[in-house]
């Protein structure tokens, strides 16, 4: 490779540096100073007193308990309710199968603010307003295309020949599922938990509908903070509130990477 | 196994959740909209200002002219309709770009960039949108550096830029997974030919490469503009007052404005638009599942 070429990657590996970490990391330094006075390069000054007023703040304690709650649930109802339903879409064939998987598609194309506004009736009908429920309802349909499509496509890329060679050798169906199937299955299965759980500690315009005042999570703490603390409470907060994805990013990187996402979104 | 019967029944649970809490108030709010205010409206209808009632049998489209022809919902749906083209466009462009340069260079430079576009899908949306919205205001970041050297930055705060730099950030992790999937996918011997024959690297990503991925990049430009068509959490807190997003109008008609029939004719435009999308992609699918084995 020339110079100038060699040059000019340099010069756009920086700039997408910048562009991607650059605004959480500035952000991330507001947690730490008392004041940044513009056009000052360097912070008035460093303190860690802004995390005392978000650890003593007993509203944003219950925010942190609330998402750390309601992100596995969400996974487990969710892992519960589609994962059977993936096997059946990567193993049988059955009617109306296609026309299922471009249904759960549909649910995307929705715009969500609308969908919760319209949301909003039904969910007074049914008395499922700041309850658990609803809004568990609310975060498990965000998970819904991730728990049926990634896990569908992982059941499917495991070999038939595996299954029969064990069915041949004596197995019984279930002992064939959870001895061969799953097992294989499992990072696909890893990826799609891992993505609900993120949908899940996301959600907040409908956890906010449904769940205000009663049941604050953290980003719906995060919106007020934004508004009526200052910068650096909201640093602090969002530093708390990356911690936990942070971690499964670097627990996970791998098969996130490894094209478990990827196929789950072509529809076969 | 070939048991149809059982395949159905372990499908039904997702697709009756679906069927009931998003199937259901998508047909509600359609009658709705169309000034129907029985049943399942009637609280809605109850507290709603502004409502067209129906007048037929089959409803009015009342609601949807007053909408369609309010010039500041033409101005709101331009700059969405603006954001999404030219957010889908950058993002494309940055991930065929990352996917192709994994491809051709094993280099730790190369698995680092990717490492690093698919940070933001780790990054809470609320958190990302306000990093980015502090990172380009008036005294964040880029204006403190250009300060110190005498350059008076521009302040991209609550502006449509902010708009496309947020929408661009959330949206890259996907499109950079897809699209580097589908070009990992090609195989060795094709690139390898093309090289003997002594085609440059452009032409076999032109020639070769990027045809053969052509599914996953469109999927990953529907999902891309879909989501960034119907984003609230971006525009809302990075964006202007006007023009704003649909997404914003949505939420603002909703319970600011008290208009829940105009919000949801909203809705339903974001969502023609976004089915329009959506088409392209069952195509592609469809296109592509015709022609493989299986």
């Amino acid at each position: 490779m020339d110079r100038v070429a060699r040059t000019l990657l340099g010069v756009v590996v920086a700039g997408l540096c910048l562009f991607v970490f650059g605004p959480l990391l500035w952000l991330g330094a507001h947690a730490f100073v008392s004041n940044w006075t513009y056009p000052h390069l360097l912070p008035d000054g460093l303190t860690l007193r802004w995390w005392r007023v978000v650890l003593d703040d007993p509203n944003l304690a219950a925010a942190v308990q609330n998402s750390l709650t309601f992100a596995p649930l969400t996974v487990l109802a969710s892992a519960v309710i589609c994962l059977p339903a993936a096997y059946a879409f990567a193993r049988h064939d059955f009617f109306g199968r296609r026309t299922m998987l471009i249904g759960l598609f549909a649910t995307n194309a929705f715009p969500k603010m609308g969908l919760f506004a319209t949301m909003a009736s039904l969910f007074y009908a049914l008395d499922l307003m700041q309850t658990v429920l609803g809004i568990l309802i609310v975060h498990v349909i965000g998970t819904v295309v991730f728990m049926t499509w990634i896990p569908a496509a992982a059941f499917a890329a495991v070999p038939r020949s595996l299954e029969e060679a064990a069915r041949d050798a004596g197995a019984r169906p279930l002992r064939v599922f959870f001895t061969v199937t799953l097992p294989l299955a499992l990072p696909g299965i890893l990826v799609a938990a891992i993505m609900s759980f993120l949908a899940s500690f996301d959600e907040a315009q409908g956890t906010y509908l449904i769940g205000a005042p009663d049941y604050m999570t953290m980003p719906t703490q995060m919106y007020s903070l934004v508004l009526n603390y200052p910068k650096q409470v909201a640093a602090v907060f969002s530093l708390m509130l990356s911690a936990p994805s942070v971690l499964l990013l670097l627990l996970v990187r791998r098969q996130v990477m490894g094209g478990h996402l990827a196929e789950g979104f072509q529809i076969r | 196994m070939r048991r149809p019967g059982r395949g159905f029944a372990m499908a039904m649970p997702p697709m009756l959740l679906i069927l009931g809490f998003v199937g259901l108030p998508i047909v509600t709010a359609g009658l709705y909209s169309l000034g129907h205010f029985g049943g399942l409206n009637s609280t809605t209808a109850a507290i709603g200002q502004h409502q067209h009632e129906a007048t037929t049998w089959w409803g009015t489209l009342g609601a949807y002219t007053e909408v369609l022809s309010n010039p500041r919902f033409r101005s709101d749906l331009a700059a969405t309709v603006g954001v999404t083209i030219v957010s889908t466009a950058i993002v494309m462009v940055l991930a065929i770009g990352i996917a192709l340069y994994q491809r051709f260079s094993d280099s730790a430079l190369a698995k680092g960039l990717a490492v690093l576009s698919i940070v933001p899908m780790f990054i809470p949306v609320v958190i990302g949108s306000w990093a980015i919205l502090t990172f380009y205001s008036g005294t964040g970041f880029v204006r403190t550096v250009l300060a110190q050297v005498g350059i008076d930055g521009p302040v991209w705060a609550y502006t449509q830029t902010a708009v496309v730099i947020g929408s661009v950030w959330t949206s890259l992790p996907f499109a950079v997974l897809m699209v580097t999937s589908g070009v990992q996918a090609v195989p060795d011997a094709l690139i390898d030919a093309a090289r003997d024959a002594g085609a440059s690297r452009a032409r076999t990503a032109a020639g070769i490469i990027l045809p053969i991925a052509a599914v996953p990049i469109v999927i990953a430009v529907t999902f891309t503009s879909i989501g960034v068509l119907g984003s609230f959490t971006v525009p809302y807190l990075t964006g202007p007052n006007a023009p704003a997003m649909l997404g914003v109008d949505i939420a603002n008609y909703f319970q600011a404005f008290n208009q829940p029939q105009q919000s949801i004719v909203m809705a339903f435009v974001v969502f023609a638009l976004a089915s329009a999308i959506g088409a392209f992609y069952v195509w592609a699918n469809f296109r592509s599942a015709s022609g493989a084995v299986r």
